[in-house]
């Protein structure tokens, strides 16, 4: 058979991933969008959401919706503690110091859920069933609709409360304008660990989503964070649509070059991506509101 | 005949023009007006610390931790110059010790090319792969050159898994042969130390020339303000293309060592936490001074050693404790410990200068 054939295959598949990639990006995004910060530690919001799920559910004996709840709120106290302990200590700091340190606590964070949670690959049962069923001739598990629903629904929770609340109004200004934030009276550092609460429970929902189709294990989380960081950039930094749109081309394009090149090369993918598009268009396909084109 | 004199002649001109210019990379260069300051007596006291160290100390161990404290410390000084003078953020300076490491593990074992040639090639393979890759992503900054380098990491951590013919895959290529510098055999940890250290203090006299250089003074200014520098005619982009193949071919050199001295190189050592390591020596040792690296490089390594008896634990105890020196001291650890033991110990010896001046 041709590398064709299989496309629709690699399609659906990349949808899905797509789907995650998204959520991840959009992690990246709300955080931006209240304080320019980037947390390197988010891909561990992902893995700790599939991890505290899995051992709620099998060694604290939670039915399933209970289990993945609790673990949101635990994963979104993770954030919390992330911000008051690292960033709000930092948040006068340079560029590379906040870098190794949102670095140094997602080593943390991952070798310490290695210890705890142990080191093998976890997998969850999926939500409704595993029987895949068919969409215009390509099997489709019926995951991949969970993860597609969920992250639309995310989607449109962040637009809701980035455009119609005063909250979403407050973080955005705390990040475009800080002086003006706080002439108005808004308590900047709040916003910002508002932020990376929703961050850190949208990675959590990603990871929860994810786990039933790829195993989770406690190193998966840096480089699903890297790949929804380099999503963000390619659909244009800053920007939510921007993440949902980068994710999925992001997703599809690493499914879909496996049809064509060795599957070993499929990690270097999105890293090719990421150089050409830095280089060619650095604001990323649907523009930034913070880059300057100039001057990045 | 008349012929031949002159080609023999003009080919040992060639030769003594590039000892010469090799030699100026080094010594101090007399035009300067300032150079009575290059060696002061703080740097003959570290040099005789380094020098009598395995001699007063003689611990294998103590000495293989040296060794690798010093090959990190050549990584960290070529990084310092792009991190430290001219404030642009790599993660990819891991890559460039690996291609530094399996250009000489290459060559050596398939080729059987001396590795005092391959310890050059490296640093010449290197340096041709930073200019390739700086000429499209320096302009970038901050996070993006960030996330660019690392991208760059992975991407080269892929193909050499990818590429078992060549680079021997996930094992990696074993038995590098020992560094020999005509027919002497660097073969004890002892030797090593010598030739790893003679090398460091070689790039360091080295770095403190190019600091002082024109270059130096440009990179500096650009660190401060690029539209500023440029106003000034400083060419923004060649300066930082040049440091960024600078600081590479120091990270070759340091990979042709590092696979000498442990005989393989294989892909585990050149991850995203290796990137870290070496970002973390610089951080931690002070940026923008030579020393701090080579501090950091020997404080980290120490701090591995010691975090290594904790076994499963030793990779998050090793996160809290970046975090937390991070938090603590985020000018590095040298310049807050330096202010203090400036401000005690010379506190004598200024009041002295001072009384003596207002007389």
């Amino acid at each position: 058979m041709t590398p064709w054939a299989y496309i629709p295959q690699f399609l659906s598949s990349g949808i899905t991933i797509g789907a995650i990639y998204a959520l991840v990006a959009l992690g990246f995004v709300t955080i931006a969008r209240a304080s320019q910060i980037i947390n390197f530690a988010q891909g561990e919001f992902v893995m700790l959401g599939g991890m505290i799920t899995f051992s709620l559910l099998h060694h604290v004996g939670l039915p399933y919706p209970m289990a993945a709840v609790t673990s949101v709120f635990f994963v979104i106290l993770v954030g919390f503690l992330l911000y008051l302990l690292v960033i709000y200590p930092l948040r006068k700091a340079s560029i590379p110091i906040l870098l190794m340190a949102t670095l140094g606590a997602s080593l943390f964070i991952s070798n310490s859920s290695s210890i705890v949670f142990g080191p093998l690959p976890k997998a969850l049962p999926p939500f409704s069933g595993d029987e895949p069923f068919l969409i215009a001739g390509i099997p489709v598990v019926p995951q991949s609709l969970w993860v597609l629903g969920a992250t639309f629904l995310l989607l449109f929770f962040l637009y809701h409360l980035s455009h119609k609340t005063l909250l979403g109004k407050a973080m955005e200004a705390s990040s475009t304008d800080p002086l003006g934030a706080d002439l108005s009276g808004i308590w900047r550092s709040l916003m910002v660990f508002f932020a990376f609460g929703v961050s850190a429970g949208m990675g959590s929902i990603a990871g929860i989503l994810i786990t039933p189709i790829f195993y989770t294990s406690y190193s998966s989380g840096t480089l699903l964070g890297l790949k929804g960081f380099i999503a963000a950039v390619l659909g244009g930094w800053g920007k939510n649509s921007g993440a949902i749109l980068g994710g999925f081309i992001l997703g599809i394009a690493e499914s879909v070059s496996v049809a064509f090149i060795p599957s070993g090369y499929k990690d270097a993918v999105a890293f090719i991506i990421l150089l050409l598009i830095l280089h060619f268009r650095p604001k990323g396909i649907l523009g930034s509101p913070f880059i300057d084109s100039r001057r990045w | 005949m008349v012929e031949e004199d002159s080609t023999k002649l003009r080919k040992r001109d060639l030769l003594f023009t590039g000892a010469l210019w090799l030699l100026s990379l080094i010594l101090p260069d007399p035009h300067l007006p300032y150079r009575r300051e290059l060696i002061k007596k703080r740097d003959l006291f570290y040099l005789g610390g380094v020098l009598l160290l395995p001699i007063v100390w003689p611990s294998s161990h103590v000495h293989h931790l040296m060794v690798l404290a010093g090959i990190y410390a050549i990584l960290a000084l070529g990084l310092s110059l792009f991190l430290g003078y001219a404030g642009q953020i790599s993660l990819g300076h891991a890559a460039f010790f690996g291609i530094g490491a399996y250009t000489t593990a290459i060559l050596t074992t398939r080729y059987g090319i001396p590795p005092l040639a391959a310890f050059w090639a490296s640093a010449g393979v290197a340096a041709i792969f930073a200019y390739l890759i700086g000429r499209p992503i320096l302009k970038l900054k901050g996070y993006f050159l960030a996330l660019a380098t690392l991208g760059f990491v992975e991407i080269f951590l892929v193909i050499v898994r990818e590429t078992p013919d060549l680079t021997g895959g996930v094992i990696g290529i074993f038995g590098v042969p020992w560094f020999s510098l005509g027919g002497f055999q660097f073969d004890t940890y002892f030797k090593q130390y010598y030739l790893v250290w003679g090398i460091l203090i070689g790039l360091i006299l080295f770095s403190k020339n190019l600091v002082r250089s024109k270059m130096g003074r440009a990179l500096l200014a650009l660190a401060t303000s690029e539209d500023a520098a440029s106003s000034v005619g400083i060419n923004v982009v060649q300066m930082k293309v040049g440091i960024f193949v600078v600081g590479a071919a120091f990270a070759g050199f340091a990979g042709s060592l590092f696979a000498c001295v442990m005989s393989t190189a294989n892909p585990e050592a050149f991850s995203l936490g290796f990137s870290v390591l070496i970002v973390m020596m610089v951080i931690l040792g002070g940026m923008g001074n030579l020393y701090g690296p080579i501090a950091g490089a020997i404080f980290l390594t120490w701090l591995i050693d010691i975090l290594g008896r904790f076994q499963e634990y030793s990779l998050s105890i090793y996160g809290l404790i970046l975090v937390l020196l991070l938090i603590f001291f985020p000018d590095g650890i040298g310049t807050r410990l330096n202010i203090r033991l400036i401000y005690l110990i010379s506190y004598w010896g200024r009041k002295k200068r001072r009384e003596t001046k207002e007389i």
